[in-house]
């Protein structure tokens, strides 16, 4: 049984509840039984004290009543014998203290007859004096002083005429009655303390185990008592004691068993939690697979992403491992973990081909501690998103690699060049470094782009966003790009709208989407061929075109146009310096200032590509004023 | 004097070959793409093939291919890329015995490596020249 006893801490917390909780639960019989008793026994005393003292009163009042109305009528009677015969009074007196010595429930324990002029007459019984009167040095009995009465009345004839005062005095039934009432109320006093401490000793025997096992919880939780077997309680306490022990020696036997087989007790906790309703529902929204596989390579369970990747939607409990996955490096992995008791061996499997296929990664952890047996849990995830972001990443610094070296081998050659003899000529030096500035510049702008794009793919790009005036803009765009079409003869026209609104966006950034349009158009036109571009102004919108009559894009090739380093592997573009990397940045341009580029295009026809920008009714503005014009070549 | 055909697209490093090769004494013919190398090839054959790989229309490989198919090239071949990386380039170049620079390469090893292959004795034909370990740098 617990030693301590805890306070409260954590007790019923309202004034209502503390009492009920200090009443009802035993509290009170269990600390205050004796205060308790005490209490009752002073009670008791108290209302005897009281009861005796009001019944004393009463008894008191109607003695003293009657021995006025006694002492009335006796001095009337002596009133009138005495005028006659005052012995007469006497003998009367005489006779009537022999008589009235018990009168009407009051005992008459003296009379005396006392002349006007203060002499006594008669006295009976003559060897009692009266209390009130003259002391005769006798101690009267304790009870009878106690309720002594003396009453005085004048004693007249009828005509009138004084014969002294009679005093008369009595003692009634005080003692006797009071011996009465002290005995019933002690009688009824014993038997209501017999009941209560019987009641008293009944209820504490209920509640005591009661008592003792809130201890012993109060205990356990407020971390006082943490070993179990400390929390039994006396079997004498009764059966609850005899219940609550059973209950302690069953929780230390399961945590003795739990203790003595760790693993075996950890994997079944593990399986009753899988198979409880709510590890169920949050084992199956993983997005990752998970199998649980036995020692005997069998799936005892399989959450619900686990059967769909695996295409088992019906369920693969019960299913060997080899026969759901068709690579038997997965159940090697499984094998090895549970020889190994190891965590995080994983296979890759791909499965399927061409578009079909994908990468399922399987990571096998072994549940138990020891090498050499126990289960295995094996979590799959498909990966083809990851493998193919890697391919891609990979692709990307294949081609920068690519196009970096291009440059760098003409600075590279170049360089080396001009430090040979024999090439120090002022023509040669003059060439070398021609073609190192302009290799350089190419490298510079290589560079550039590769980093804007990246930039604005990873969501890093920095945007100085503007108002733009597009008439402005493509007017010096067209004007940048005439000495290339000069170059090759190629007609390079602008029509623009009288009037264009202003777009927001950042300048330098539609710089670069229109000159890689405009530039790309004069690069893979003939010579002698067209290049037009064109503005116009629709609803919600602005679009430029920029149109050619160049070696056009094959179909199966426009749908790759915009990816990164892709060129058509047609000999006319390739025998075309480039780097693939121009309509990719402009379509990440436009998207990023909430437009698109559409293409039209035949192939040996030329091709059209439409940028459209978006112009917010918030945005229009004001409208930039500028006269029609066509600037032609 | 040797006969050198110096085959690459992009014209900066034509010109700087042919620049380089000539200056050695050797006489240079340039193409710009693998069909134009191959008529020159069919028309006249060469001591020394100088290719790049990655060209449009007939591309490096092929153009050996039909170098060594017909039997135009003396002395031995030289293979300029930046594409050794390329796993399938590197095995198919492996198997003919050619010699690989890879780019960015030195002009003094390429022209170094054009007159070891322009002085070599009568009778080597391309196929028996062993091929050159790739440097990095290819300087020197």
């Amino acid at each position: 049984m617990a030693a301590a006893v805890q306070p409260m801490h954590d007790g019923p917390g309202t004034p209502t509840s503390r009492w009920r909780h200090f009443f009802w639960d035993g509290v009170l019989p269990e600390s205050l039984g004796l205060c308790f008793v005490i209490i009752i026994l002073s009670g008791f005393a108290g209302t005897y004290l009281v009861a005796e003292y009001l019944w004393k009163q009463q008894v008191v009042g109607a003695q003293r009543a009657e021995t006025e109305a006694l002492a009335q009528t006796l001095a009337a009677a002596l009133g009138t014998v005495a005028a006659d015969e005052q012995e007469t009074g006497a003998t009367m007196l005489q006779a009537c203290g022999t008589a009235l010595e018990q009168w009407r429930g009051v005992h008459v324990r003296a009379l005396r007859w006392t002349a006007p002029d203060g002499v006594l007459r008669f006295s009976w019984p003559p060897r009692v004096p009266l209390v009130a009167g003259v002391p005769t040095g006798t101690t009267p009995d304790a009870g009878a002083a106690r309720s002594s009465v003396v009453t005085k009345a004048d004693v007249h004839s009828r005509g009138g005429a004084a014969f002294g005062t009679l005093e008369v005095e009595t003692t009634g039934g005080v003692a006797g009655a009071r011996a009465f009432v002290l005995w019933n109320w002690g009688i009824a006093a014993a038997v209501t303390l017999v009941v209560f401490v019987g009641f008293y000793h009944r209820l504490r025997r209920h509640l005591r185990p009661m008592v003792a096992i809130e201890r012993n919880l109060h205990s356990y939780a407020s971390g006082v008592e943490q070993e179990l077997l400390t929390l039994t309680l006396s079997e004498s306490l009764g059966v609850p004691a005899r219940g609550w022990n059973r209950l302690i020696e069953q929780l230390v036997d399961l945590q003795r068993r739990l203790q003595a087989a760790p693993a075996a007790g950890a994997a079944q906790n593990i399986l009753e939690r899988f198979e409880s309703a709510t590890f169920r529902r949050l084992v199956d929204r993983l997005p990752h697979g998970v199998l649980w596989v036995g020692e005997n390579q069998c799936i005892t369970y399989a959450n619900a992403a686990g059967a769909a990747i695996l295409g088992r939607p019906d369920g693969l409990v019960g299913a060997a491992l080899a026969e759901v996955v068709d690579n038997p490096a997965v159940v090697q992995t499984a094998v090895a973990a549970r020889a190994r008791a190891a965590s995080g061996l994983s296979v890759d499997h791909t499965r399927g081909s061409g578009e079909q296929e994908s990468t399922l990664r399987f990571r096998a952890v072994a549940l138990a501690d020891q090498a050499g047996g126990g289960d295995v849990l094996i979590t799959i995830e498909d990966i083809s998103q990851l493998r193919e972001s890697q391919r891609a990443r990979d692709n990307f610094l294949y081609h920068v690699t690519h196009e970096l070296r291009t440059p760098l081998t003409n600075i590279h050659a170049y360089a080396e060049t001009l430090t040979k003899p024999g090439f120090d000529d002022e023509q040669t030096r003059k060439e070398c470094y021609n073609v190192l500035i302009s290799e350089t510049q190419r490298l510079a702008r290589l560079v550039e782009d590769i980093l804007s794009i990246s930039q604005m793919e990873v969501g890093t790009a920095r945007f100085d966003v503007g108002d733009v005036d597009l008439l402005r803009l493509l007017r010096q765009m067209v004007q940048d790009n005439l000495g290339a079409a000069d170059e090759k003869r190629i007609d390079l026209t602008l029509s623009l709208p009288p009037k264009v609104p202003k777009i927001r966006g950042d300048k330098q950034r539609l710089c670069v989407l229109l000159n890689n349009l405009i530039g790309n158009a004069i690069k893979y036109t003939r010579e002698g061929g067209k290049v037009q571009v064109a503005l116009e102004v629709a609803e919600n919108c602005v679009r430029i075109g920029v149109t050619d009559t160049g070696i056009g894009i094959a179909p199966a090739d426009q749908a790759h146009v915009f990816e990164k380093f892709y060129r058509a592997a047609d000999d006319a573009v390739q025998a075309i310096t480039g780097t693939g990397l121009g309509l990719a940045l402009a379509q990440e341009v436009a998207r990023l200032h909430g437009g698109e580029i559409h293409l039209q295009s035949e192939l040996g026809q030329g091709s059209t590509f439409t940028v459209e920008l978006p112009m917010p009714a918030a945005e229009h503005g004001p409208l930039a004023r500028e006269p029609a014009e066509v600037t032609t070549r | 004097m040797s006969r050198v055909l110096v085959v690459e697209d992009d014209p900066h490093i034509l010109r700087l070959i042919s620049m380089w090769l000539e200056r050695q004494g050797h006489d240079v013919r340039e193409a710009r793409n693998g069909l134009a190398a191959r008529e020159l090839l069919r028309a006249e054959p060469t001591d020394v093939l100088v290719t790049d790989v990655n060209m449009p229309g007939l591309d490096g490989l092929a153009l050996i291919e039909a170098a060594l198919a017909m039997g135009h090239v003396r002395r031995g071949i030289v293979v300029l890329t930046n594409r050794w990386d390329h796993g399938e380039i590197r095995d198919r170049l492996a198997q003919w015995h050619v010699h690989v620079l890879p780019k960015p390469f030195s002009p003094a090893r390429l022209s170094e490596l054009v007159d070891s292959l322009a002085t070599a004795k009568d009778g080597d034909s391309p196929s028996s020249v062993v091929a050159s370990e790739p440097r990095p740098s290819g300087s020197g």
